[in-house]
């Protein structure tokens, strides 16, 4: 299990960080055009995905 | 929210548009982010140092080839990642500095270049600017030619600000070193305002060193710096050590005496490689990057009474604004004083003005989208606006 958890930890947290940079594109009113929500739905499916693979990895 | 005990996280560029001087060429592309994610552990770039022991010999991670490429894209012979653009500043003059040596600045330069003179026991005298804030290469050869005069020998280097830290302006760097040359003297050209945001040919400047900065230009974390050289003067900077213990007899191989042995070890000059793809890109993208300084230029133009004390119409996206006759007339009125500006621009999200400054300032657009330069001129004139100020 242990490669396969990192790898997710590494993957949720490179997403989060385009998301981090989308914020900063976006900065101050985080008004996000319809390309830019798109993204901002893909990563977070991204995330959810890896969430799912630590929660069977780690927690069952 | 915290990020550790007793610090709090920063999110000033998630939540402003951040406008100050020195960091808008330094916020960190999302790969950089992920870079800085991976390789935190402080000697992470070490996994795969194979004999020889030198950092610019790593395959894998690929720092050999990321200093051969940085040499390339800057169009010299040879290059090193150091510790900060002070850290190149201070190789080179500690190479070709002696006591008492008079040594070539100007009277734009940064402090950093003096201190590495100073360091290397030399003696830093100044090419005076002209009246348009300018290093011209008359000024330099009358500089150089009384520093002979009165030192009795020629300086050993010439430090010249591509574009300098206070106006933003863009120097004549091709003709000063061409001028330098005259006397054979080496020019080292201070690119921490140019290398990484704008195109930079070193062979085109004529320039014996460029040193950049990760930090301030090319979107790195802190501290990281390139210093790139040419075939001539590659060996002597970056010279190996000769030392060798009395008592041991031991050797240190390939170490440089400059570099300390290896410089940046971790996510420092992982960073550097991870934003240099982007770099390189955006570089390509100046005059876009030129055209939203002069529109936020332009807005604060609009305001009566303001003045632009770089160069105009812009080169650079660095600029000195005066307001003494605008803002800061407000400010004398205001309960806030002259804090009433960095007030009035946060609530509109934007940061990065210094606090209570109303007269002369500084900002940078560098890297700022169309919408939130938009944000910014239209922010700035409604300020203006708000406080009874004429719009031209």
């Amino acid at each position: 299990m242990s490669k396969r958890a990192v790898d997710a930890v590494f993957q949720a947290l490179f997403i989060l960080s385009d998301l981090r940079f989308l914020l900063r594109e976006t900065a101050p009113q985080h008004d996000l055009d319809e390309a830019q929500r798109e993204r901002a739905a893909t990563s977070l499916e991204k995330v959810k995905r890896q969430i799912a693979i630590l929660e069977e990895e780690m927690v069952r | 929210m915290k990020c550790a005990v007793d610090i709090e996280s920063r999110d000033v560029e998630e939540m402003y548009i951040n406008i100050d001087p020195i960091q808008a060429g330094g916020r960190l592309t999302a790969d950089a982010m992920k870079a800085a994610i991976s390789f935190g552990d402080g000697y992470s770039v070490c996994d795969n140092c194979r004999s020889p022991f030198r950092l610019d010999y790593i395959q894998k991670p690929p720092i050999a080839q990321f200093h051969a490429d940085l040499a390339a894209w800057l169009n010299m012979d040879a290059a090193r990642v150091v510790p900060g653009a002070r850290r190149g500043f201070q190789a080179v003059a500690s190479t070709y500095v002696g006591k008492g040596d008079p040594v070539i600045v100007t009277a734009l330069a940064h402090y950093t270049e003096f201190m590495a003179v100073e360091e290397a026991g030399g003696i830093p005298l100044e090419i005076p600017k002209d009246t348009a804030n300018h290093i011209t290469p008359d000024a330099a050869a009358e500089k150089i030619e009384a520093v002979i005069r009165e030192f009795s020998r020629t300086p050993p280097l010439l430090f010249i600000d591509h574009v300098d830290y206070q106006f933003g302006n863009v120097h004549d760097v091709a003709g000063i070193a061409k001028v330098a040359h005259q006397y054979d003297i080496p020019v080292l050209v201070n690119g921490a305002y140019t290398v990484g945001i704008m195109p930079v040919d070193g062979k085109m400047l004529g320039a014996d060193f460029v040193v950049g900065s990760g930090h301030k230009s090319m979107a790195a974390p802190a501290p990281s710096g390139v210093l790139a050289t040419t075939e001539e003067h590659a060996g002597r900077v970056f010279r190996t050590t000769q030392a060798k213990g009395d008592v041991t007899g031991r050797t240190f191989g390939l170490k440089e005496v400059e570099m300390m042995g290896c410089t940046l070890m971790g996510v420092t000059v992982v960073g550097m490689m991870a934003s240099f793809p982007h770099v390189r890109e955006r570089v390509q993208h100046w005059e876009t990057e030129v055209a939203h300084s002069q529109a936020v230029v332009d807005a604060l133009l609009s305001i009566e009474g303001t003045k632009v004390l770089s160069d105009y119409p812009r080169q650079h996206t660095l600029t000195r604004i005066d307001t003494r006759e605008s803002f800061d007339a407000v400010a004398q009125q205001h309960k806030k004083r002259g804090y009433f500006l960095s007030g009035e621009l946060k609530k509109r999200g934007i940061t990065g003005v210094i606090p209570g400054s109303t007269k002369v300032w500084k900002f940078n657009t560098f890297g700022l989208t169309e919408k939130q330069i938009r944000h910014v001129g239209e922010s700035v004139v409604g300020i203006a606006r708000e406080n009874g100020l004429n719009i031209l």
